[in-house]
């Protein structure tokens, strides 16, 4: 009887530590497997479309178990990006919201009270000017202006296209004085001291916004987020895997058989903006005539086709994008050098591509 | 224990072995349907066309605005359209999980669903 | 119901409640709705091979709810009756049978668990890929069974006398 009684303890005994033993195997097997399995199966990748804002072409790629938990993330990033959308739209007004327009409409009349979100931007936007030595200027509405209507009008009417007069554009520079754009971080409020002059934010807007969006995600403890505004893409967390997320960059010759001239992996909240000549436009007499409009030539630079910048914040990349298609190749190396974590790649119109440094450590093979 | 038990666990031990090593193999076509690109008009679907059909259909906008949808060797590209930028039509054809072509003008999106995966989250442009 | 078969079913309810909070305070959010060891169902088995199927299953129902109440939310008390339900209608079957011993029957029985609650999420969240989950629920479920219906073959063997109540 006792040799019985001694048995069943033993077994007992044996049996209480494998179940101990067992609960921590499974605790730590668990996560492995969670994190696993969650990739592969449960979570599901789910993209989202729209085009409301910043007047382009928006993605949302995110990761959840279900399309209904997807979006409701996506709607509060679409609510985010709504919001600073409409804080600096430079052609529309907003029923009881002061923005860039408001800011513009009042230049040389009184200063307009704005919210933190358009002082930051334009506090960024005069450090971006310093930074890039003018070759990205927030204060050159009105030369952007002139172009813009060139534009439109030569898009609607190809054979009637044509091109701003120089004296037209050496007039409105005039008008260009970033130092003239008065912000008083005190009153929270923005004057434009000289009333022909507008800001236009087209060159960091999207990506400033891009950027604090991303921030507002990750103290909402989203994660696994990739934002393309545009095509300024930026990453919160990577696949939901635990590996990278993988972007293409647009060939710019459109024309061309491979759609994509290179791909990149990005970490965590880093982000590839890419500005060319490709996507907004004009063509006088067979040649192209883009966007992007350089502060000294006041035309638009013909250098290169496209230049993409992988860095760790998304405004910084999409105001360093512009300025390096306006520099040549060596001032554009030397400026990227003199930054830190900031990478480049140019293509030029023949498909060559030149690189910083570092950027080919990102690039798949 | 008996006999009995064992054979149950090692049944459900390889059953449950058996799918997860199936899932495993076949998880890249495990939306087992057809790609199709989906056209969206404003946000809202509009139609949906098979990869593996080719077709020509002419998407009428609003005004005497349209795109010309075209499905050809497994790809989708928009062959013709009103917009005066023409960017949609220059696209390459797409055939990809994800890929889009966009129309600004317009507000016509054609995204590709259940199409193969090319290992890209996003593009830039 | 006499008065010692109601002071049984207290005193295991109170121990399925015991050891259910025993494994709430562990912290094993893994993201996987239904992964779970499965302590409390340690007094299920027992309760079966002891004081009677009928006790048994209330035992399991009135855990559930108390469970439920007092550290979950409603959906977690859905997903976990579903379980709970699926694995003791699957446990009185197999324990009919005579086919398996009390390792067995708990083996399906944590099986079964995980499976309803699994079934029951994908109703719930209306994802199909939930399933997915399963085969590692199954494995799981099919280990935790194994401890737990050895042990709860060594309770019954030595206490199991003590509940001459049937």
């Amino acid at each position: 009887m006792g040799n019985v009684m001694k048995r069943f303890r033993i077994i007992s005994v044996v049996l209480v530590a494998v179940l101990i033993a067992f609960i921590f195997v499974v605790l730590h097997m668990n996560k492995n497997i969670g994190e696993d399995i969650s990739s592969d199966m449960a979570y599901d990748k789910y993209t989202i479309n729209f085009l409301d804002v910043f007047d382009t072409s928006t993605d949302i790629t995110g990761f959840a178990a279900s399309q209904n938990d997807f979006n409701k993330e996506a709607n509060l990033i679409k609510e985010q990006l709504t919001y600073y959308n409409n804080l600096y739209d430079i052609y529309n007004d907003y029923d009881g919201l002061n923005n860039i327009k408001t800011i513009n409409d009042n230049a040389g009349i009184q200063a307009v009270e704005v919210g933190p979100e358009i002082i930051d931007l334009l506090e960024f936007g005069k450090d971006m000017y310093d930074l890039t030595d003018g070759n990205v200027n927030i204060a050159m509405g009105s030369v952007l202006r002139i172009w813009h209507e060139y534009r439109e009008y030569g898009i609607a009417n190809p054979s009637n296209a044509s091109l701003p007069e120089l004296a037209e554009l050496e007039a409105a520079k005039e008008h260009t004085d970033i130092n003239k754009v008065i912000i008083d971080k005190e009153a929270m409020t923005v004057y434009l001291e000289d009333a022909d002059m507008s800001l236009d934010v087209g060159s960091i807007a999207k990506g400033y916004a891009v950027q604090q969006v991303l921030e507002y995600c990750r103290n909402e403890g989203m994660n696994n987020i990739l934002f393309s505004v545009g095509g300024n893409i930026a990453g919160l967390g990577g696949r939901v895997d635990g590996t990278n997320f993988k972007i293409a960059i647009q060939n710019p010759n459109l024309e061309s058989a491979d759609p994509y001239i290179e791909r990149v992996e990005i970490e965590d909240g880093q982000c590839v903006v890419s500005s060319g000549d490709y996507q907004r436009y004009y063509e006088v007499d067979g040649k192209r005539y883009c966007h992007i409009i350089n502060p000294d030539t006041l035309y638009p630079p013909e250098t290169f086709a496209g230049v993409s910048i992988l860095t760790d914040d998304s405004a910084k990349a999409d105001a360093l994008s512009t300025a390096l298609f306006n520099m040549t190749l060596e001032e554009g190396q030397k400026f990227i050098e003199s930054l830190d974590n900031v990478e480049a790649m140019w293509v030029y119109h023949d498909g060559t591509v030149a690189y910083s440094k570092h950027f080919k450590d990102y690039v798949i093979d | 224990m008996k006999k009995n038990d064992i054979i149950l666990i090692i049944c459900i031990l390889v059953v449950a072995g058996l799918v997860i090593a199936m899932t495993r193999f076949t998880n890249q076509t495990k939306n087992g349907d057809e790609a199709v690109a989906v056209v969206t008009i404003d946000g809202i679907e509009y139609a949906r066309y098979p990869l593996d059909k080719d077709v020509t259909e002419t998407i009428e906008i609003s005004d005497n605005n349209y795109n010309v949808i075209s499905i050809h060797d497994g790809q989708c590209e928009i062959s013709d359209a009103s917009c005066p930028d023409q960017i949609c039509v220059y696209h390459n054809p797409i055939e990809n999980n994800g890929q889009t072509i966009v129309c600004l003008p317009n507000r016509l999106v054609v995204t590709i669903e259940n199409g193969s995966d090319n290992d890209i989250d996003g593009a830039t442009y | 119901m006499n008065t010692k078969k109601v002071a049984y079913l207290g005193l295991f309810i109170a121990l399925a409640f015991v050891l259910s909070y025993v494994e709430f305070l562990l912290p094993l959010s893994i993201g996987i709705p239904g992964a779970k060891i499965g302590l409390a169902n340690l007094v299920v088995m027992v309760a079966l091979y002891t004081i009677g199927n009928k006790n048994a299953f209330l035992l399991s129902l009135v855990r559930v709810i108390l469970v439920g109440l007092t550290f979950g939310n409603l959906a977690m008390m859905i997903y976990s009756m579903a379980g709970a339900m699926l694995s003791f209608l699957v446990m009185i079957i197999a324990k009919r049978t005579k086919l398996f011993s009390i390792t067995g029957v708990s083996v399906l029985g944590g099986v079964f668990h995980n499976v309803g609650q699994i079934l029951v999420a994908m109703l719930v969240l209306d994802t199909a890929s939930l399933i997915y989950y399963l085969p590692f629920l199954i494995v799981i479920g099919t280990i935790s069974g194994i401890v737990i219906g050895v042990i709860s073959g060594m309770i019954t063997a030595r206490v199991g006398r003590l509940f001459d109540i049937k």
